[in-house]
């Protein structure tokens, strides 16, 4: 099926009626995604936007439980099952909600405020058509022009963007629709990616055995240990949880959290078994190119380009993949 | 420039070679034409691998600290906004000069709307210089932006201060870059106490904006870079320019991290200190 270009914002209007949809905008000069306001025009070329939308999904702040201690305590859970739409979503984010649902889903332990979110999102990825020269999402194992778990798939087709349903969700919005699309349309997929990287099959176990090799002291030395890559990675989903006290009541809350930092892995008694940025900085190359890999069989690195694009240092993560390729 | 590139490449392996410097902290390349990186030679033989170009952007002295007792002096190439940084962290009792061998460079800007304004083009401090210095010029527009921002109303002040740190992510990059930011333990790390929340909201974000401007306002050597590495393109320098052109009305000129042992404005009490706030 395919809808012209120009019926784009009639589409979005049928969507949002009833769920809050998210595209890609912009707030005081920063790409990210944003709750479309029913009416902007949205534009899905371009380069992809500099904040991951994971925070739709997984929240920076999200709180849990309101709290009253008095003679008994009172526990208040703050349940949110808010109807959601994440349109024009990019393959290389698809695959980072795919890492998320392993990670809060699987495993035998379901993460209650993560699964309420994604119970009722409905996923509109659309193929990408503008890598940038950061993105190495290919090398990664990914197609920058399919998603295969999104619900809808769109491509664009010239003057329409042509859609494909791939679950039931994606069959009821192409339902809902309707009226606008028509049959038929040839949609471009020969979107490559002009960064390659060596990420060899063998690349992950390899790392498991370098875990003491003298390639970290090198690569890690420029960190000046802030957050950035961690909060600009579309998977990485580390979170603290903290109250916000009040006299005798309060809220509880979880927020994002990154291994860069030097309370991270520090204990109660003071000890820190990651105590300088080498440590921090190989694990975090080691859980997107090797933990993760043994525990659920794919990389935790999407090949977005986001942190390439963003340190402060201009490390790359890249420049390390080949390294250790090759080493 | 190749003869500049050939004469620090040279300087540096030779310092390497006679033991002079343990290691050197410089530039080199990245994937990027237009991008470089901090990187640390240690072997005479990787000396080639320096860069020197438009775009050195990336500060070099405050690696120093990840390295306070070192066994052999520490080799760093510095711009007069390093040679600044090197002289703040001196003064600020967390490097010992003896401890470090400057290679100094004069800087013709590089590709970072800071350098702009830059009035220290030529390092302040170094125990060699490569090539010869260039010239220098009083930037008279240093608080012209700041000036022009004081003019707004409070209320259009705090929109605008509002709508910034709402971008704001908490990576602390613009503290971690910066070289006035040395302290042992921040205050936003100091989680027990709780000053500073993890929280990302818009009160606990602005507190984090407000307490890094006064903790760094009148020892901010401008170096731009809290601006320049944040990932939301905050205006951060817009605050310690304040900090400072209020400094500057206040108690007269002042630069930091210059060569004098003038003591910082904020860190001092004098009886005459104007009091008329009060």
């Amino acid at each position: 099926m395919q809808l012209k270009k120009t019926d784009l914002t009639g589409a979005l209007k049928i969507l949002a009626a009833d769920a809050s949809v998210f595209v890609p905008g912009e707030i005081e000069g920063i790409k990210r995604f944003v709750l479309w306001d029913g009416e902007s025009d949205v534009d899905l070329g371009g380069a992809n936007t500099q904040l991951p939308p994971k925070d739709i999904l997984f929240p920076c702040t999200e709180k849990m439980y309101n709290y009253k201690m008095g003679d008994s305590i009172e526990i208040k859970e703050i349940v949110e099952k808010p109807r959601q739409v994440i349109f024009g979503i990019r393959p290389c984010d698809m695959r980072s909600i795919d890492c998320m649902d392993h990670v809060f889903l699987e495993k035998g332990f379901v993460d209650s405020y993560y699964s309420r979110k994604r119970e009722n999102v409905t996923l509109i990825a659309m193929g990408c058509t503008t890598p940038e020269r950061t993105c190495f999402c290919d090398s990664m194992g990914l197609d920058p022009n399919n998603a295969p778990n999104a619900d809808v798939m769109m491509n664009d087709g010239g003057d329409t963007l042509v859609l494909e349903a791939y679950t039931e969700k994606g069959k009821a919005v192409l339902e809902a629709l309707n009226g606008l699309l028509s049959e038929g349309g040839q949609a471009k997929k020969d979107t490559a990616c002009t960064l390659k990287v060596n990420m060899t099959p063998e690349l992950p176990e390899k790392l498991a055995g370098m875990f003491d090799h003298p390639i970290w002291d090198e690569v890690t030395r420029a960190c000046i240990g802030c957050a950035t890559c961690t909060y600009v990675c579309p998977t990485c989903y580390c979170f603290d949880i903290d109250s916000d006290n009040h006299g005798a009541e309060g809220t509880k809350f979880r927020c994002w959290d990154s291994c860069m930092f030097s309370d991270y892995t520090r204990m109660a008694g003071g000890h820190d078994p990651r105590p300088t940025k080498k440590e921090r900085v190989r694990n975090r190359y080691m859980h997107k190119l090797s933990y993760f890999h043994e525990r659920y069989g794919q990389h935790l690195c999407v090949g977005c380009g986001r942190c390439v694009e963003k340190c402060p240092a201009h490390m790359d993560i890249t420049m390390f993949i080949d390294k250790a390729a090759e080493v | 420039m190749s003869s500049i590139i050939e004469e620090l490449q040279s300087t540096v392996k030779k310092l390497l070679e006679d033991g002079t410097v343990g290691y050197v902290i410089g530039w080199g390349a990245t994937r990027f034409p237009d991008r470089t990186t901090p990187v640390f030679i240690t072997r005479p033989e990787d000396a080639h691998k320096l860069v020197w170009n438009h775009y050195c952007v990336n500060g070099t002295a405050k690696y120093a600290l990840d390295d306070r007792y070192p066994e052999k002096k520490i080799g760093i190439i510095i711009r007069g906004c390093d040679s600044r940084a090197v002289n703040r962290m001196i003064q600020d009792n967390q490097l010992k000069r003896e401890n470090l061998y400057l290679i100094g460079i004069p800087c013709d800007g590089k590709e970072n709307p800071v350098c702009e304004g830059c009035q220290h083009k030529n390092p302040l401090v170094y125990d060699v210089l490569i090539g010869t210095p260039v010239e220098e010029k009083i930037n008279p527009d240093r608080f012209k932006e700041v000036a022009e921002f004081e003019k707004l109303s409070q209320d259009e002040k705090y929109e605008y201060w509002a709508k910034q740190y709402d971008k704001c992510i908490h990576c602390y990059a613009c503290r971690n870059v910066c070289p006035a930011c040395n302290c042992k333990e921040c205050y936003a790390d100091q989680y027990r106490v709780g000053w500073q929340g993890k929280q990302n909201n818009r009160n606990s974000n602005q507190v984090y904006g407000l307490t890094r401007a006064f903790h760094v306002g009148d020892r901010c050597i401008e170096c731009g870079e809290c601006e320049r590495v944040c990932p939301m393109g905050l205006p951060i320098m817009r605050q310690t320019k304040k900090m400072l052109k209020d400094i500057n009305d206040l108690f007269g000129d002042y630069e930091c991290g210059l060569n004098d042992s003038r003591p910082h404005v904020l860190g001092e009490f004098d009886l005459q200190d104007r009091d008329e706030f009060m």
